[in-house]
Formats: C-alpha cells, sequence, structure tokens
C-alpha cells in the first residue's frame, strides 16, 4: 500500500517538525543570558573582552549585538528584550532614562572623530577639501545616528555642510561607515578614530584637532526591562572599573572625564 | 557561532512550515474546487505577502504584534511581548511563504481528478476521510514541493523579520540576518562563512525534496 507508507512518512516528518516547532517557539532560557545592545564602534573590544567576563561569571553568558544607538534605543522602546545599552551618544541613553526605560546612565569612554578616505585620495590640505573635486563620495550616517550627528555638526562648524552633504552617502551605523570606504563604496568618510585603527584600505587624509572634536561621551544604561538587573550591573561595571576598561583603552577609548 | 545561527534558521523555518501548512494546505483544495465571484480577489490577496516587499510585510506585521499598533492593548492585557521574540520571527517567515504553499497546493489539487472523489463519497466515504484518503495522498507531490518551497523561503526570509524580530544573537538571528548585519559591520570573512552554510542548507533541502519526491514517485 504505497499511499499507507506516504501518509505515514509523511505523518512522522509532521510529528518531528512539531517537536523542533515547541522548540523554537520555547522562550530562553531566563537569567542565564545576557543581552548587550552595543554601538558598532565598541565591537572589537567588547568581542575581546566577552570571554574574561564570562570567565569570572561563569553562570552567565553574554550575548552582543550591535547597532546604531539610536536604532537599539528605538528597539528598546519597542520591547526588544535587551538587558544593556551601551551608547555612543550619553544624550540617547539619558532620553531612555527620562522614559523610565532605563537606570541611571554611567559614563563609559569618550572618544575622536578622524577623516579617512580611500588609498588612492591624496591626504587632505584642509577640510574645505571634501567639497573638492577628488572626492565624490562621502560616508556619513544619518543625524540621528550619533557618529553622523558628531559628524555632521563638524562639518557645520567649518561651514562645510551644505557643500558636503550632496555627496554624502548614508551609511547605517559607524562600522559600516568605515566599511564604505574599505569596500569601495565611498571615497571618503568621517569616522571615530578607534574605527580608523581597524580599516582594511582606508587611510586618516585629516586629523581633526582637539579644539575642533566634538563631545563624544559613550554611557551604558541597565534598562528597566532587564530580568537580571544584578549581571547586568555587574558586566557594566566590569566595563567602567573592571578588566572591560583596559580592553576599551587599547582599542583606543578614552577613559571618560 | 555558525552553528548556532543554522539551528535556529532551520527551527524557525520547520516552525514556520508547519505553521503556514495547514491553512494553505486548505485554501488551496477551496481555490481548486470551488468557483465563486471572489475568488480572483482571495487569489490576488493571497499572493500579496510574496509579491509585496517583504519591509512592509514586516511593518504590517509591527503594527500587530507591537504594544504601539491597533492591538497594543490586547498585547499588554495579556502581558504577551511578541516583536524581537523567536515567534516574530516565524510569524514573518510563516506570512512570507503562505502564498507559495497556496499556489503549489491549488495546482496539486487541482490534478486530482474530481471524479475519483465522487467514487469514494458513492462507496460511502465521508468528506474527511475522502480528503485524507484519496485527494491528499493523489496530491502529495504538489503539497510537499509547496512545503519545500515554503521552507526554503522562510531559510532565506530578511526583510519582514528585521523588522519585527530584530537581530538578536541567539535568539532571532539567522543565516540572512546574521549576513547582513556582517557585511554592515565591514567582516567579509564572517559574512562568507554565512553564506556558505546558507548555500549548504539550501541545496540540502532542495534536494532532500528531490530525492523523496523521486523515490515517492518512481514504480514499486
Amino acid at each position: 500500500m504505497p499511499v499507507l507508507t506516504v501518509l505515514e512518512r509523511l505523518a512522522r516528518s509532521v510529528r518531528a517538525g512539531a517537536a523542533l516547532a515547541a522548540l523554537a517557539l520555547a522562550a530562553p532560557g531566563a537569567g542565564d543570558e545576557l543581552l548587550i545592545g552595543a554601538a558598532t564602534s565598541l565591537r572589537d573590544p567588547l568581542e575581546a573582552s566577552a570571554r574574561e567576563f564570562e570567565a569570572t561569571h561563569p553562570e552567565l553568558r553574554l550575548r552582543l549585538t550591535y547597532g546604531a544607538s539610536d536604532v537599539l534605543a528605538a528597539q528598546v522602546r519597542a520591547g526588544a528584550p535587551l538587558d544593556v545599552l551601551l551608547s555612543a551618544d550619553a544624550a540617547i541613553a539619558a532620553q531612555l532614562a527620562a522614559e523610565g526605560l532605563a537606570a541611571e546612565p554611567r559614563a563609559l569612554a569618550r572618544n575622536r572623530l578622524v577623516v579617512v578616505a580611500a588609498p588612492e585620495i591624496a591626504p587632505l590640505r584642509s577640510p574645505a577639501d571634501l567639497a573638492g573635486p577628488a572626492i565624490r563620495r562621502i560616508a556619513v550616517p544619518e543625524h540621528g545616528v550619533p557618529v553622523g550627528r558628531y559628524a555632521r555638526e563638524w562639518l557645520a562648524e567649518r561651514g562645510l555642510l551644505g557643500r558636503v552633504a550632496p555627496r554624502i552617502v548614508p551609511t547605517e551605523h559607524a562600522r559600516a561607515t568605515l566599511a564604505a570606504v574599505d569596500q569601495g563604496g565611498a571615497d571618503a568618510a568621517i569616522v571615530y578614530t578607534t574605527d580608523a585603527r581597524l580599516a582594511r584600505h582606508a587611510r586618516v587624509v585629516w586629523e581633526i584637532p582637539d579644539a575642533e572634536q566634538p563631545e563624544i561621551a559613550y554611557a551604558a544604561v541597565v534598562l528597566r526591562s532587564t530580568r537580571a538587573p544584578l549581571a547586568a550591573r555587574a558586566y557594566v561595571s566590569f566595563l567602567i572599573e573592571g578588566p572591560g576598561r583596559a580592553h576599551l583603552e587599547r582599542a583606543g577609548f578614552a577613559p571618560p572625564p | 557561532m555558525t552553528g548556532e545561527i543554522v539551528w535556529i534558521t532551520l527551527q524557525v523555518g520547520a516552525a514556520a512550515t508547519l505553521l503556514a501548512a495547514p491553512p494553505a494546505i486548505a485554501l488551496g483544495y477551496v481555490l481548486a474546487r470551488r468557483e465563486f465571484r471572489a475568488k480572483p480577489w482571495v487569489q490576488a490577496g493571497v499572493a500579496l505577502p510574496m509579491v509585496l516587499p517583504p519591509v512592509a510585510v514586516g511593518l504590517g506585521l509591527l503594527l500587530l504584534l507591537g504594544h504601539r499598533g491597533p492591538l497594543g492593548p490586547l498585547w499588554r492585557a495579556l502581558d504577551v511581548q511578541l516583536v524581537f521574540t523567536r515567534a516574530a520571527a516565524v510569524l514573518a517567515a510563516a506570512v512570507v511563504g503562505f502564498p507559495l504553499l497556496v499556489r503549489a497546493c491549488e495546482q496539486a489539487f487541482a490534478e486530482v481528478d474530481p471524479r475519483l472523489e465522487r467514487v469514494a463519497r458513492s462507496l460511502g466515504a465521508g468528506a474527511a476521510r475522502v480528503f485524507f484518503r484519496v485527494t491528499l495522498p493523489l496530491a502529495s507531490r504538489g503539497v510537499l514541493y509547496g512545503v519545500v518551497l515554503a521552507f526554503t523561503r522562510a531559510l532565506g526570509e530578511f526583510g519582514a523579520t528585521a523588522i519585527v524580530a530584530g537581530i538578536l544573537p541567539g535568539r532571532t538571528e539567522t543565516l540572512a540576518l546574521g549576513i547582513y548585519a556582517r557585511i554592515q559591520l565591514g567582516d567579509d570573512r564572517e559574512a562568507l562563512i554565512l553564506c556558505a552554510a546558507s548555500f549548504a542548507l539550501a541545496l540540502g533541502a532542495m534536494l532532500g525534496a528531490e530525492i523523496f519526491l523521486r523515490r515517492r514517485t518512481s514504480p514499486p
């Protein structure tokens, strides 16, 4: 009876599938996992220090997800189950706290901006070269993304934003901005100095002097929706006072003021 | 890491297919057997999730499932959080794969000779018995093909899933989402590894289906 064997086989696959479905819909284990949303610029030091944190907190597992800080904050508002947000803009963290979605933010680190460009672009003689003929596409995220706001403010203060704006290729976040130049999609980009160190092809073509540097303050917040507030606080202090600090500094982040 | 992402992708794909299959098979049967005035509208409506931009489907799901959408008060009252969960990833993949399944089932059922069903009825079988013992087995090849199509579509689902489930490692990060996130981060090596895994999974699913169907149809 071939028809029956087919049905049996179908029924078997359905049963196996149902078991899978039950697994898929089951809630992840609570409490043993911390979900950290972090600015993409923090990726390398966080990845480097994650093992160390897990070694000293064997009952915890770190999950790191990266994105533009404003996008991560929007996800928190929409109910994303993040435990900690590490924002590249302290104002974004403060706003979440003001909305009652996060505890008091803690200062995490500072950063700087630098202009990078593809290898064939000559070093700039002045920032005005960004509006010159050699550079046709400049990667800068939208104003909502922290590095996008910092870069646009710096351009505006130099009186260049209007002339540069038509050449801006909007990117999704800090690391995508560097990748745009590394992958050849843009001629130049305004990035964090910490990201510029990781460039594969892009080179620094203009150092922005201290006096012109915007105030780039990173902040860490424990989110109200966390089911493991103690563990979340432990991770934040691991980054600020603990062994995580050395990883941040090795990656080029300055300590908070 | 790759293993876990593959495992989540398989779970989401399988759960989405199982969720979509029963209603899709029922609807496919109705569309194959019944004529009614609104039929073209139903067919076009069913196809919509397949032809709309997936991010638009994602936005629609976000409105339906989110605490800020029109059903928000309901979800809040039930204390149910669906957005950014694996359940949301399953729903998104199921919605996008549903039209493929309905279409395949409709065609498969249309090819079954209705006289065979009438003979079974005349011999005293009830409607359910006729469907499960005559119609479905005869249409099983086409139905299974639809199931495989929906499953593989679910494996690759990106746009709707990214909106409604986010890219949360260990929870909702599937292969398609993982590839995108790593390209954005400039991590081409890991992106390529995940692409290779995607390739293997898709090829495996299609190959498995072809071999299964061949065994089914070869003479005993």
